[in-house]
Parts: structure tokens; C-alpha cells; sequence
């Protein structure tokens, strides 16, 4: 092309002049090349409001090992032992982590390092999920174009490029596993498609290899691993059993459970635990399948055959069973864990998971939810659907169960939103790209041939109807009311998805920032503030005991051990810091000798109205550790099933060991005009204990907006 | 909650008195056994009368003690309540710790409702519901009795049952629920599972269930998404109602529940239905509008379309921007400087 282009330099209008089919590709080329570019910079907004750094909590680990990653080297990395955090356990990171993450941030350091970019391994894991972010809009174009058109692909990638569902954990700085896992996902599902409907070994292979690196990034897996074996019993339900789907599902299963077995941290799960039988089971009734049409190949006889099938039906369901009750019972497979536990039956984890009902992110969805993260595509969603099932084909079905499943997963907890924002933006995709299609078909029609009058409308319509599959049956004017209504409602997406991301998501939650009275913007940048006192004011083999939610940070920023972080494997453990929490000074004091403590990190927002605080989640810390120790009792703490903190509160309450640290000297301070001291700006109540005494702590720190406040324990008095 | 109780049931007081004459405590826990077998859950129904009777009587005469459930008939249709529900549970409770404990004479279960017995409410110095009492033989006084604390209703009868264990030391035991099919209809329905398996498989072999219909399937998915979006599960899983009275107003409904973290059932499943709607339509209008073979059918249905279409998605923006609070608007680039938030 460029060649060609050059001897026609003179004149050079003509040498652009591009065949139809040409021009479309370069269309398309460059708007996948525009909505790559925009999925990527629309990520940036958390940069450009605050600055390049690392949000909220998990990705404080995430950053932590991969910097011990690229320091010390994969082998050091995967035998690390941990003796920073839980303590006095430990922990095992090298073993109980997803790796993928970390390795794909510290490739991309290695290869910028190569090319000689000076850049900083945190600019890498800040700018990670962005640059995965981008490449899923490719995927998602690819399996549009595989499920569909490739018009249906370019719509899917450009809504996926800034959906805020999935916006909410790909921006720049929420360096987390899902940032990488939902490209794996997608990356997964696509190769499995483009398997199923070819039949080929080498895409079967590669969604094995897709399967392989999804594991290796997050936990979510299990979605996979039992999504795809129930497709394939959907299809041979429906007797749309193939070659081509037993080629493309054993090939994946075998490999893919192979290759997931590397992972250490899921090791054998994948043929001892309950999650993963589905697919073995699935994958048994395939070989049954294939066996049976074998026989009736070979048979030749109607009658043989059928008594043939009843037999080998009766012992096949007959073993398979035997099979799973016995591993169930003998222990050897185990049996489902909690939080699958609690999609399958939602209100299981409220009842007997209080750690996993206490997360935020684990609540079930509200309406204003979906549409804050999905808006205009729920109303494309159903139309979509409608699509789907007009043109069934396998990979339809695929995109239908996929978007059903993660639907109602969505609805049971507020953070599968993401899992199903892929499928919910190419359904949506399918109908916007299918109506509008048909509609600018209709218009091209009319325009060309102006024919509108009402006797011949029906012919042109019958017409219009033998080109495109859908057509419409209105004249030109509806057909231009609707594509307008149609830009209208995108428009209103691409308005809405902005501002969400740029006002919603993008607050990286470790730096906070409130509107002041003029209007201005005020930053709280008190964590980072306390984390660096710890740093440059303790001893370094320092005990920090808090509760969970700032283990991850205090050990990333801090550089000091603490007692439980975010990765809650130790309920004991955490109960033991919950039972501290809540019980009078005397009695703290004791536990937090047996744990060596030195220091005491408490979160209050009394003074800058800040919600998610301690005394917010104090509740959780009495229920956790009145799980373990029935000593704690959440009564105790309640004033006729109701939490307060002023003058009515519980005399337990008002005495035990986090009141006592949230609110030590605060009814010293006036906090808002006009009111007593005293005053709690988020509860907004005068608190009931102003006259706090410490006997075995002193106070250490106070941030400058008093979000963080540290505590020394005492050492034991002598004897005399 | 309960209003005083009329002049005219402190002028009955001094007949009550006369009648609750001076009884043995043999007698009095003989009286309340038989009570008991008479009722069929077990739990005793007192009144005014019998309270005197059986509660107010000095502790020496009164070894057991008394589970009491406050009921009010005309609170029953108060969903945030949940006094039906409790009440059953109540039952249920009363009826594990007889099965446990035949014949003991160590705990009475019993209820009392506010319409008929307005005085004891006031004695017990009860005044909002729900609410449960437990009067041991050392409480001297009615009002000093021990008050069931809210969090253990929490977990329903489980819950009471660790209250009452660990208050009067007695063991109440598993809670016993009743099978939600009784053992007849587990039969039948066996029976007939039975019976339908040959013809399942025939129809399976020839292709013609449900299973194979297209159309079944679909609806199950559009079921599935309108769930979903709707928040119907969270409605399940915080057993949220499905709209509440108006404080101010008790007349009025409150369908619509301000502020993004909570949402009530009505409103969820209102909005789903828009979603829905504007989809369904979408799809019928570019497949099932063509086979209209009426042109001014076609015109009509069309303009129709459009006009609930537009209105359906002006309403949930604007219902979805009211419940968050958020004002979503359009950056400009000229206006970033200016741009002036309502707070």
C-alpha cells in the first residue's frame, strides 16, 4: 500500500481513494485503536485528581510482594515466608497467593527496564490494570465479532472501554487481582468460543493456556471452571452435542487442569475439592457420549443399541455417584467452602460468615447499584437477549448463560458486578449494533431508492426483509426518531460512564478528600501520615495491632509487623484482636501482652466526619470475636438492639478499649460551631464519656485531622 | 406505643383481685399443666385475670417460671414487626421444650394480648413490640422481671432457645420445625414423580419438552435478569419489605426509599419492569412489528414505542439520580474552573 502510494505522489487525492472494503478496515482498525487509547487513558482520572499511587487496601499486599518480587527473584518469592504479618504465625506468602498478578507487573518492569525506560516498579503496578483494561477491549471485540459481527465487536469494545462496572476495578492504582483476571476471563471465554465453534486444537489449546493464567491471577477461576462444564451439559441437553465441542472441552479441561495444578496455592483442588466436580463430572459424561456414538456406529442395530444405552446409562450415573459419595465421605473430596457456599444460598453467609458478611463488597446489590455501574445497558440487555435467542447458534448460548450467571451472581454480592460487566456489555452490544444496523440499512434504502409512498411500502419492506435478517417496517422519519433515540441513549452513557469514573471510582480511599464551606477541595492525607510515623518513630521489630482492614497497609507503608491484615485466613486470630477491642482496659492489656503488642492503631472519623472508621465497624469486631470467645456478648454493647455512642450508650460500651482510643482527650476538642465539645461529626452526637483515662496504653500519635490515632502499650510495672 | 388503660379496667382491678384467691403452689402448677394440654402448641393464653392468678402470687407459691409473649392482634399487619412470625416461633419454641420435657412444671410458655389484657401490659410496664418476658420464681415484682434483649430474636427460635437456657439453666433442645411438606404429601408427590418419569424419558428421547421449546428458555432468562436487576435478592437476603407507612402519615405508602445503600422490594421490581419494558421493545420492534400486516397498526405501535421508550428512560434517570443524590452532568472543558457543585 504505502509503496503504491508513493508513485501516485503527484497526485495525491487519487492515491487515497481506497476500495470499499479497504476503507472499512481502516475504519475499523482505527476505532479499535481509539477505544483502545480511550479505555486507557479514561483510567487515569485517579491520577489526575490525586496522584500516582496506590489505592485502598489489598493492592498494599499486591504492591509489597511484587516489589519483593523484582528485588529478590522468582525462587525467593515463592519461598517466602512472611514473618511481618499475623504475627506471631507468620505466613506462607509464596504459597498462598495468586501469583499472576505480581509476575505480569514485574515482566513488565523487566521489559521497560530492557528497552531502557527508567520507570518504577510502582508506576508499573499503578498503570497495570489500565494497560489490561485496554487489551480486554481488543478481546472483547474479537468475541463480538465471533458471537455476532464485527459491528456487534466494535460496540462491545467501545461500551466495555468504559463501563463503570468494570471501571470501578481497573483504575490506575487499584492494583488488584481482578484488574488482570477479568482480560484473563474474557481471554478464556473467547478462546473456549472460537474453539467450540471450530473444533480446532489449537484454539482449544490456547483457551487451556487462557484457563492457566486466569488461575494463576484470581480465585474467581471457579467461575470458569464451572461455567464452561455447565455450557457443555446445556448443549448436549439441547442435542447440539459435536465433535468440535468434544475436542475443544476435553482438550481444555485436561490441559487446563494440568496446568492449573502448577498454582500452588490451588495445587490438587482441582480433583479433591467440590467446587471443581462439576467439570470432572461433565467431562466423564462427554467420554460416555462419544462412547455411546461410537457404538451406535458400529452397531448398526436399533434395538442392540437402545438396551445397549440402558445399561451403560445405569452403571455410568451408577458409578459416578458411588464415586462422589464416597470421596465426600472419606474426605478426600472436600466439600464446598463458604463463600461458594454463599452464592448458591445468599442468605447462608449472613447467618454463619460474619467475616465474610462484614466486607462491604459482599453485600447483595440494589437496584441504584446496577444502574449506577451498568445504566443504559440494562435496557439493552433484555433487547439483547431477545437478539441472542433469534439467532441461536452455540456461541450465543454461550454469551446468554455466561451473561444470566454472572447476573445473578451480581445481584447476591456488589463485587461480582465486574465478573458480569463483560457479558452484560457485549449483550448490549448484539442489540445496540443489531438495531442499528437495521435501522441505517432502512434509511440507505429509502434514500436510495425514494419509493415511500404507501402502496409500495410492503414491497420494499418484503425486500428489506430478504437482505437483513431484522428490518423495520416504518418509513424513513421513525427510522431516523429511532437512531437518534439510540444516540441519545449512548450519549447518556458515554456522559454517565465519565463522570462516574471521574467523581466516583477514581478515589484512591488512602488519601480522602471532602468539599470545604468555599467550595474548595480539602485532602485528608492522614493514613500515609501515620504510616510514615510509624516508619521513621519505632522500632523496627515494632507489634502493631488494628483491626484487619489496615494490616495490608501498615506493613507495606509502615514497614512493621502487625497481628491480622486483609487476608483473613485466621478467624482465631482475628477473633482474639476483636475480643481486645471490645473488652475493658484491664483485660486488653493482658491479651495484647501474649501478643507482644507495642503499639495500638485505631481509625476515628469523629473530628472530619469520616464514616468508614472503627467505631463503625466496632460492631463487626464484637460479633467476630464473640464467635470465638462467647465471653463477648453483642448485647452487651447495644442499648435495646440499638448502637450508641452518647450518654445512653452501654456501660460496656462506654468503657471498653476502642471507645476508650477513638475518643481519648476528644471531648477536649470543639468540632463543629455551635455545638458542645465533644461532638461526633459522624454519628452526630455529644459522646457519653468525656472523662477517659488510660492505664496500661499512652497516647503516641494523633494525625493532623485525627483520622489515625496510635497508641504505646505500656511495659509491665516493676514489682516491688 | 400503648395508650393508658381505660378508667374502666382500673375499676375491674379490685374484682380481679377477689378472684385470684389465695391457691397452693401444687394447684396453681397443676392448673397451668392442664392449661398447657389443652392448648395445642403449648403455649398458654393468659389474661389480666390469670395473671394475677398465676404471676402476681408470692414467689413461696410460685416455683416456675413463665415465658411470656406480648402479642397485639392489630400490630399483626405491621411488616417491620414480624410479630406473626415471632409468635410462631414462640410456638415453636414451646413446643421443643416439650418434647424435651414432658410434663415439666419448671417453665411455662404463654402469651398475652394487648387488645384483651391492656392492664398487664401496663403492670410488665411493656410499651412497644415486639417483646418477650421472663419471669423467674425470684422476681418479686412483674416489672422486674428479665426483658428478652431484640438480639435474640435475631436468629428466631434458636435464638430464644439460648436465652432461656442460659437464664433458667432448663434444656430446651433442638428446635423441632415442622417439614414444609407434611409426610402424605412427600408420598404423593413421590408417587407421582414416579409415574412421570417414563413418559419424562419418552418425551426426552422424541425432543418435545419444555427444555427443547425456545421460547420457555427465554423467559426463564428474562425472569432471571429482571430478578437480578430488580434486587430481588437483596430483598431475600435483608428481608426488606415491599414498601413502608409514612411515619408522618400512616395512610400514606412509602414506595420509594431515598439513599443508595438500602432499597425496598416495590421499587426494585418497578424499576426492573421499565428495564425490561424498553427492551422488550426494542427487540419487538425490529421482529415482530414487520409481520404486522396493518400499515397504520405499524404507525401507531411505532410512535407508541418511542413515546414510552423516552419516557421509561427519562423516569429511572431521574428516579436513579433522585434515590443517590448524585448529580451526573456533562463535563466541559471550559466549565471546569466555574463548575459549581451543590455541595
Amino acid at each position: 500500500m504505502a509503496t503504491a502510494a508513493l508513485e501516485f505522489l503527484p497526485a495525491p487525492l487519487r492515491s487515497f481513494r481506497l476500495k470499499t472494503k479497504q476503507q472499512e478496515l481502516l475504519l475499523r482498525v482505527s476505532t479499535l485503536a481509539l477505544i483502545y487509547v480511550l479505555a486507557f487513558i479514561v483510567r487515569l482520572f485517579s491520577v489526575l485528581r490525586y496522584e500516582s499511587m496506590i489505592h485502598e487496601f489489598d493492592p498494599y499486599f499486591n504492591y509489597r510482594t511484587t516489589l519483593f518480587l523484582t528485588e529478590n527473584g522468582y525462587s525467593e518469592f515463592w519461598n517466602w515466608f512472611d514473618f511481618e504479618s499475623w504475627y506471631p504465625l507468620g505466613r506462607v506468602v509464596g504459597g498462598t497467593l495468586f501469583p499472576g498478578l505480581m509476575v505480569t507487573a514485574a515482566l513488565l518492569y523487566r521489559f521497560l527496564r530492557a528497552l531502557s525506560f527508567a520507570v518504577h516498579i510502582r508506576e508499573v503496578c499503578v498503570l497495570t490494570a489500565p494497560f489490561f483494561a485496554a487489551n480486554t477491549t481488543l478481546v472483547a471485540y474479537a468475541f463480538g465479532r465471533e458471537i455476532w459481527d464485527s459491528g456487534a465487536g466494535i460496540v462491545a469494545a467501545a461500551l466495555i472501554a468504559i463501563c463503570p462496572g468494570y471501571i470501578s476495578r481497573s483504575v490506575a492504582g487499584s492494583y488488584d487481582n481482578e484488574g488482570v483476571a477479568i482480560f484473563a476471563l474474557l481471554l478464556t471465554f473467547y478462546l473456549f468460543v472460537r474453539a467450540v465453534n471450530t473444533g480446532s486444537l489449537a484454539w482449544s489449546l490456547a483457551s487451556a493456556f487462557g484457563y492457566f493464567y486466569m488461575v494463576s491471577a484470581w480465585g474467581g477461576y471457579v467461575f470458569i471452571i464451572n461455567l464452561l462444564p455447565l455450557y457443555v451439559l446445556v448443549l448436549l441437553v439441547t442435542g447440539r452435542y459435536s465433535m468440535r465441542l468434544y475436542v475443544a472441552y476435553n482438550c481444555m479441561y485436561v490441559l487446563g487442569m494440568l496446568l492449573a495444578m502448577q498454582i500452588r496455592f490451588v495445587g490438587f483442588q482441582h480433583v479433591q475439592s467440590g467446587e471443581h466436580m462439576a467439570a470432572m463430572g461433565v467431562f466423564f459424561l462427554l467420554q460416555v457420549f462419544f462412547f455411546l456414538d461410537w457404538v451406535k456406529y458400529m452397531l448398526n442395530d436399533a434395538r442392540l443399541f437402545k438396551s445397549f444405552l440402558r445399561i451403560t446409562l445405569t452403571c455410568a450415573i451408577t458409578v459416578g455417584t458411588l464415586a462422589l459419595v464416597v470421596g465426600t465421605a472419606s474426605g478426600y473430596i472436600s466439600p464446598w467452602t463458604g463463600r461458594f457456599y454463599s452464592l448458591l444460598d445468599p442468605t447462608y453467609a449472613k447467618d454463619h460468615i460474619p467475616i465474610i458478611a462484614s466486607v462491604s463488597e459482599h453485600q447483595p446489590t440494589a437496584w441504584s447499584s446496577f444502574m449506577f455501574d451498568f445504566q443504559i445497558l440494562l435496557f439493552l440487555f433484555p433487547a439483547g437477549l431477545y437478539f441472542c435467542f433469534k439467532r441461536l447458534s452455540d456461541a450465543t448460548i454461550f454469551i446468554v448463560m455466561y451473561g444470566l450467571t454472572s447476573m445473578y451472581f451480581a445481584g447476591v454480592m456488589v463485587r461480582l458486578i465486574l465478573v458480569a460487566a463483560p457479558a452484560v456489555c457485549l449483550i448490549s452490544a448484539i442489540a445496540a449494533s443489531a438495531t442499528i444496523k437495521n435501522l441505517t440499512t432502512l434509511i440507505r434504502t429509502k434514500s436510495k431508492s425514494p419509493q415511500a409512498s404507501s402502496g409500495k411500502t410492503t414491497g420494499s419492506k418484503a425486500a428489506a426483509k430478504g437482505a437483513v435478517d431484522q428490518s423495520l417496517p416504518f418509513q424513513h422519519n421513525a427510522a431516523i426518531a429511532l437512531l437518534l433515540g439510540a444516540f441519545y441513549l449512548l450519549s447518556r452513557y458515554a456522559i454517565h460512564c465519565t463522570w462516574v469514573t471521574s467523581e466516583a471510582y477514581s478515589s484512591p480511599s488512602i488519601v480522602l478528600a471532602a468539599r470545604g464551606h468555599n467550595g474548595g477541595r480539602v485532602i485528608f492525607d492522614d493514613y500515609r501520615e501515620a504510616y510514615y510515623w510509624l516508619r521513621q518513630n519505632t522500632p523496627p521489630d515494632a507489634k502493631i495491632m488494628s483491626w484487619w482492614d489496615y494490616g495490608y497497609q501498615i506493613t507495606a507503608m509502615g514497614n512493621r509487623t502487625v497481628i491480622v491484615d486483609n487476608n483473613t485466613w485466621n478467624n482465631t486470630h482475628i477473633a482474639t484482636v476483636g475480643r481486645a477491642m471490645s473488652s475493658y482496659e484491664d483485660e486488653a492489656y493482658e491479651i495484647m501482652q501474649s501478643l507482644d503488642v507495642n503499639y495500638v492503631l485505631v481509625v476515628f472519623g469523629g473530628v472530619t466526619g469520616y464514616s468508614s472508621d472503627d467505631i463503625n465497624k466496632f460492631l463487626w469486631m464484637v460479633r467476630i470475636g464473640g464467635g470465638v470467645f462467647p465471653v463477648i456478648k453483642e448485647p452487651d454493647y447495644l442499648v435495646n438492639g440499638e448502637y450508641r455512642v452518647d450518654k445512653g450508650a452501654a456501660p460496656k460500651m462506654l468503657n471498653c478499649l476502642m471507645y476508650k482510643l477513638c475518643y481519648y482527650r476528644f471531648g477536649e476538642l470543639t468540632t463543629e460551631y455551635g455545638k458542645p465539645p465533644g461532638y461526633d461529626r459522624v454519628r452526630g452526637v455529644e459522646i457519653g464519656n468525656k472523662d477517659i483515662k488510660l492505664e496500661y496504653l499512652e497516647e503516641a500519635f494523633t494525625t493532623s485531622n485525627w483520622i489515625v490515632r496510635i497508641y504505646k502499650v505500656k511495659p509491665p510495672k516493676n514489682r516491688s | 406505643m400503648a395508650p393508658a388503660p381505660p378508667r374502666h379496667l382500673l375499676l375491674l382491678l379490685p374484682l380481679l383481685l377477689l378472684a385470684a384467691a389465695p391457691a397452693g403452689a401444687d394447684d396453681l402448677v397443676a392448673e397451668l399443666q392442664s392449661l398447657r394440654a389443652r392448648s395445642p402448641s403449648g403455649v398458654i393464653h393468659l389474661t389480666d385475670t390469670s395473671v394475677t392468678r398465676f404471676l402476681s402470687a408470692p414467689a413461696s407459691r410460685r416455683p416456675y417460671s413463665v415465658l411470656l409473649f406480648f402479642d397485639a392482634a392489630a400490630l399483626h399487619s405491621k411488616p417491620d414487626l414480624h410479630l406473626p412470625q415471632l409468635r410462631t416461633e414462640f410456638a415453636l419454641l414451646a413446643a421443643s421444650f416439650h418434647d424435651r420435657n414432658p410434663g415439666s412444671g419448671d417453665l411455662f410458655f404463654a402469651d398475652i394480648e394487648f387488645a384483651e389484657s391492656q392492664h398487664s401490659f401496663h403492670q410488665f410496664g411493656v410499651n412497644s413490640l415486639p417483646h418477650v418476658r421472663l419471669i423467674r420464681p425470684e422476681h418479686s415484682t412483674l416489672a422486674g422481671s428479665e426483658q428478652m434483649d431484640q438480639s435474640h430474636f435475631g436468629r428466631l427460635a434458636d435464638s430464644m432457645a439460648e436465652f432461656v437456657e442460659s437464664r433458667t439453666g432448663l434444656e430446651v433442645g433442638p428446635i423441632v420445625r415442622p417439614p414444609l411438606l407434611s409426610r402424605n404429601q412427600i408420598i404423593l408427590l413421590g408417587i407421582l414423580f414416579l409415574i412421570s418419569i417414563p413418559f419424562a424419558i419418552k418425551r426426552v428421547i422424541e425432543g418435545e419438552t419444555l427444555l427443547h421449546d425456545r421460547r420457555v428458555w427465554m423467559a426463564g432468562a428474562l425472569f432471571v435478569y429482571f430478578f437480578s436487576v430488580s434486587g430481588g435478592m437483596y430483598g431475600i437476603i435483608r428481608h426488606t419489605p415491599m414498601f413502608l407507612t409514612d411515619r408522618s402519615d400512616p395512610d400514606k405508602l412509602v414506595f420509594f426509599y431515598q439513599g443508595s445503600g438500602m432499597q425496598l422490594g416495590a421499587e426494585g421490581f418497578a424499576v426492573g419492569f421499565l428495564y425490561t419494558l424498553v427492551g422488550l421493545m426494542i427487540a419487538g420492534v425490529t421482529h415482530l412489528l414487520v409481520k404486522v400486516e396493518s400499515l397504520q397498526t405499524q404507525r401507531f405501535a411505532m410512535m407508541a414505542v418511542i413515546a414510552i421508550g423516552w419516557w421509561a428512560v427519562r423516569k429511572v434517570i431521574f428516579l436513579d439520580n433522585w434515590k443517590t443524590g448524585y448529580s451526573i452532568h456533562t463535563f466541559w472543558p471550559s466549565s471546569w474552573r466555574i463548575w459549581n457543585h451543590p455541595h
